[in-house]
């Protein structure tokens, strides 16, 4: 086994009691001493929940054949970017399929910045490198340089704003500004995974203790990944490996919203196109359980009592009960009575819309 | 972490109270330690037969489902039915409020420690 990396904030970790496990081939916190439920609770009730997400990586692209490159190899429309702003989006290989999904910063017109999932880091640089030899561009992994984190919660930005130059106020939803943080030159947005309002923090690796330290003075405690899957979940927030992967194309994954299919040509395109012309094999569906238990990834969902697909996340939600996200046969996806099996029991569950709880992430 | 010195202990962290022919089963605050928030306790019905060994209950946490195995034999003769709505106590108070099921004792146990043998079991 190879060993794991460290981010390096491990030991600050460790010293909050954090549990360490492995995680995208990190050593990462899945709750501190408080458990993951005091943690989801302190995120969605007021608090600055401070997260250590610098297992992502980071691909800096640029060059005058920037704007043309990304909008071959990415599925959502970069000509509409603006300097500033942020969009969710995915790399889809020839078979329409996800290599991942990532979000897409515009620094200029000849300058972006990429955030990818860490368990598809290689493969994702990799694949841009070998296409970026047509374009006049430069793909860089800034992943190792880089400490990414995110501060979320109804009090992240008073938390956040005496460490920075310039006015988060002005940062609106998806947009982000190039500032100092603590004295060094980040990135800071106004994205997150959990619904509630906050940042996503680009810093480099020589001021992550401090910037970390000093949130956590600020009022911030810390989060572990068992409380971000909680709280990414009740949001219907799609992850790389479970909603989506190679297997599923963005019909499936209720991801044509990103999938620009009219903006020109990309990598993926025509077998998108064709999946959504032909209808998905399978659709993705929001399932709250009506019996007692815990609805759980990859337990079998029944439809009028015959199988129809599989849980992809599941969780016993605090606010809303156990609730899921499943894929299951395209004609089931509206109609039919819905059941879980949960060891060996059919457990009766009802569709239901996302998010499975309010978001309140800032609407402008 | 205190070990209660009237009850006998499982090397898979459950716990047992002897009162006659009745014996009382829960998790040990090591085990509901490891797990961490437990969320959800599906308790065994009424009535059924369970044999040493066997898993009789499930307890889940944020992350993980773990099978709750039976110290002793018996016949289930009352549940935690305060576990279905606060699963958190057997968390907060494994060895009182949180039990889980009693039974009248039949045959078979599986090895069980003392409070001593199980402190040097958790030390291992």
């Amino acid at each position: 086994m190879t060993e794991l990396q460290k981010t390096p904030l491990f030991d600050a970790h460790v010293a909050l009691g954090g549990k360490m496990v492995p995680f995208a081939g990190f050593a990462m916190p899945v709750q501190y001493t408080n458990g993951a439920l005091k943690e989801y609770t302190f995120v969605r009730e007021g608090g600055a929940g401070l997260f250590d997400i610098t297992h992502m990586g980071q691909v800096r692209v640029s060059g005058s054949g920037a704007l043309d490159f990304l909008q071959y190899v990415t599925t959502n429309d970069v000509a509409k970017l603006a300097v500033g702003q942020v969009h969710y989006s995915a790399l889809l290989n020839e078979r329409g399929t996800f290599i991942d999904d990532i979000t897409t910063y515009k620094i200029s017109d000849s300058e972006y910045y990429l955030c990818i999932n860490a368990a598809n880091r290689h493969k994702d640089v990799a694949h841009l490198q070998a296409q970026a030899a047509n374009f006049d561009v430069s793909v860089v992994d800034e992943s190792d340089a880089t400490t990414l984190l995110a501060l979320q919660g109804a009090a992240a930005q008073a938390a956040l704003q005496p460490l920075v130059d310039g006015d988060l106020e002005e940062i609106g939803y998806y947009k982000f500004a190039q500032v100092q943080v603590a004295g060094s030159a980040g990135i800071v947005s106004r994205t997150g995974y959990t619904g509630e309002d906050g940042f996503e923090i680009y810093i480099p690796n020589s001021i992550a203790n401090d910037v970390w330290s000093k949130l956590l003075a600020a009022g911030a405690e810390p989060i572990g990944l068992a409380a971000r899957d909680m709280l990414r979940t009740e949001m219907g927030y799609a992850l790389y490996g479970h909603e989506i992967s190679d297997s599923v194309t963005p019909v499936e994954a209720k991801l044509m919203w990103i999938t620009k299919l009219d903006k020109g040509d990309f990598i993926g395109r025509a077998a998108a196109a064709a999946r959504k012309a032909a209808g998905p094999q399978k659709r993705l569906i929001a399932l709250k359980l009506t019996g007692r238990g815990i609805p759980r990834e990859h337990y079998p969902v029944y439809v009028d009592g015959a199988a129809s697909g599989e849980i992809t996340s599941g969780m016993h939600s605090p606010m809303a009960g156990g609730v899921a996200l499943a894929y299951v046969k395209p004609e089931h996806a509206e109609s039919g009575a819905l059941s879980v099996e949960i060891r060996g029991k059919q457990v009766a569950a009802e569709r239901t819309t996302l998010p499975f709880v309010r978001s309140n992430v800032r609407r402008n | 972490m205190t070990i209660p010195a009237d009850l006998k202990f499982t090397k898979e962290h459950e716990w047992v109270r002897i009162d006659g022919d009745t014996a009382t089963f829960g998790i040990t605050d090591h085990a509901q330690e490891a797990l961490g928030d437990i969320v959800f306790v599906e308790l065994p019905e009424i009535g059924r037969t369970i044999e040493a060994g066997e898993a009789y209950a499930v307890v889940e946490s944020v992350k993980a489902v773990s099978d709750v195995y039976a110290p002793v034999a018996g016949d289930v003769v009352e549940v935690n039915e305060a576990l279905e709505g606060e699963p958190e106590l057997v968390n907060s108070d494994p060895y009182g409020a949180g039990w889980i099921a009693k039974v009248t004792i039949g045959d078979g146990q599986v090895e069980l420690l003392n409070d001593d043998e199980y402190a040097t079991f958790l030390e291992e």
